[in-house]
């Protein structure tokens, strides 16, 4: 299992088709990755389905044996949640974001999915293009994962101007910050959206979105240092200099 | 809730209803539990069936996993996914365990006839395709590529490591890697399956 093509080994697992071996190596990968967790979850409960039509009629006997059984067994107690037993932090970390944002742990693993995805349509050609389109997006997942899992992460979510909301995920230590949206106004072919760093009362320019983008992360391009805040607006096709237009987006980063 | 369970048509709680339950289960409520087996029993022994094939190992391997039901309720967490799918992750895993490890005996002493003993794939194919109950499934399942099913199948409903399924289907592993995963997100798609 390598790191790059640990993401796929999902469906494998949910289907209890690894050796325990691999499995074990699958769950630790697992507990700090948000998008694994989230799709295996997905997948055991599309194999639940699948269980659903075996369905058969157990006997009356088997019943009774089974009701016969239970005053005989002791039940187990709840677990302590984990973080009071251990300092794992990024694990941790994971579960509570995607217990409180979960759209944005969808946002982020619509990275790895859009191209991974695509890696089925025609393998045989494109295997070595789509091979590194694969790496690529895993490593920007990788990234966006280790910036979302990083214990001084910050996130700042706003409403979009015309439309749409957006969260902007800063972390310090790492130096990165990533813009997560969802619901842009769909721009029309010769505009674009462009990200900024507010720095010293100057935007500097810090990436564009994927043109026709509407839902998404993207990471910014350059570092958060000395930034008071992120914007964003909506630019002439391939982007500009200086924003030509009133962000649509304007969020403070916390100052260190 | 003293009659069993109709094979082709479960009991069906509402949303959330057994996610409920098994929080009274948790709390040695044997009346709950009873609700549960009507909502589970019929699956869970199918399932099992399915893979085990022996009738009395199936009802032995099925009546564990009730019985784990009942003693583990507590540690069910309904933010990792729904009752259901706890359940029948709970049986495959437990399934699976025992014919891997009847297949590891057997290979010890017999190579041979553990041969015997796997039937040939399109038979089990043949086998499966009929005796699905449910139309839908069916219908997704008819929804993906040849290799995309003949893999999921395999791996389900015979407890196929993936090292085997790309044995038996003469496919590289890493295809096999990768179709396993793409059968079952279609499979997600077409059964518009939340989580």
């Amino acid at each position: 299992m390598t790191r790059a093509d640990v993401h796929t080994f999902t469906g494998v697992y949910a289907l209890h088709a690894l050796s325990d071996r691999e499995a074990e190596e699958f769950e630790r990968h697992k507990a700090a990755c948000a998008c694994c967790t989230q799709e295996v979850r997905e997948l055991q409960e599309t194999t639940a389905r699948l269980a659903l039509a075996t369905s058969e009629t157990p006997s009356a006997e088997f019943r009774t044996r089974v009701m016969a059984a239970l005053p005989q067994i002791r039940q187990l107690a709840p677990l302590v949640p984990e973080g009071r037993r251990f300092f794992g932090l990024r694990p941790l970390r994971w579960r509570l974001l995607q217990r409180r944002m979960p759209q944005l742990v969808v946002a982020v693993c619509l990275v790895i999915a859009l191209v991974t995805g695509g890696f089925a349509i025609d393998e045989q050609r494109q295997e070595q293009r789509q091979r590194h389109a694969t790496e690529q997006a895993q490593a920007e997942a990788a990234a966006l994962n280790a910036l979302l899992a990083a214990p001084d992460a910050t996130f700042r979510s706003t409403a979009v101007q015309g439309g749409g909301s957006g969260t902007v995920v800063n972390s310090q230590a790492l130096q990165r910050t990533a813009f997560v949206y969802q619901g842009l106004t769909e721009l029309s072919a010769d505009k674009v959206y462009e990200l900024w760093y507010s720095r010293g009362g100057q935007y500097v320019p810090a990436g564009l979105l994927p043109v026709g983008a509407v839902d998404g992360t993207t990471v910014l391009t350059g570092t958060p240092r000395g930034a008071a805040g992120v914007g964003l607006t909506v630019e002439p096709a391939g982007g500009s200099a200086r924003p030509t237009t009133t962000p649509v987006v304007l969020v403070g980063l916390p100052t260190t | 809730m003293h009659s069993a369970v109709r094979g082709d048509q479960p009991a069906a709680p509402g949303p959330g209803a057994l996610e409920t339950l098994l929080d009274r289960v948790s709390r040695g409520d044997q009346q709950a539990f009873e609700t549960v087996y009507s909502a589970v029993a019929g699956p869970v022994l199918g399932l099992v069936r399915r893979l085990l094939r022996d009738p009395a190992q199936s009802e032995e391997v099925a009546q564990e996993v009730l019985i784990e039901v009942w003693r583990c309720a507590a540690r069910f967490d309904p933010d990792r996914g729904s009752a259901m799918a706890w359940i029948m992750t709970m049986a495959h895993r437990r399934a699976v365990d025992r014919v891997r490890s009847a297949q590891a005996s057997s290979d010890r002493e017999q190579r041979a006839a553990a041969q015997d003993h796997t039937p040939a794939f399109d038979e089990v194919s043949e086998q499966v395709e009929r005796r699905l109950e449910r139309e839908q499934v069916r219908r997704c399942l008819d929804s993906l590529t040849e290799l995309q099913r003949e893999s999921v199948m395999l791996a389900y409903y015979r407890g196929c490591t993936y090292q085997e399924t790309a044995d038996l289907l003469g496919t590289a592993l890493g295809t096999i890697k990768t179709r396993l995963r793409d059968g079952l997100i279609r499979l997600r798609d077409c059964l518009a399956v939340t989580s």
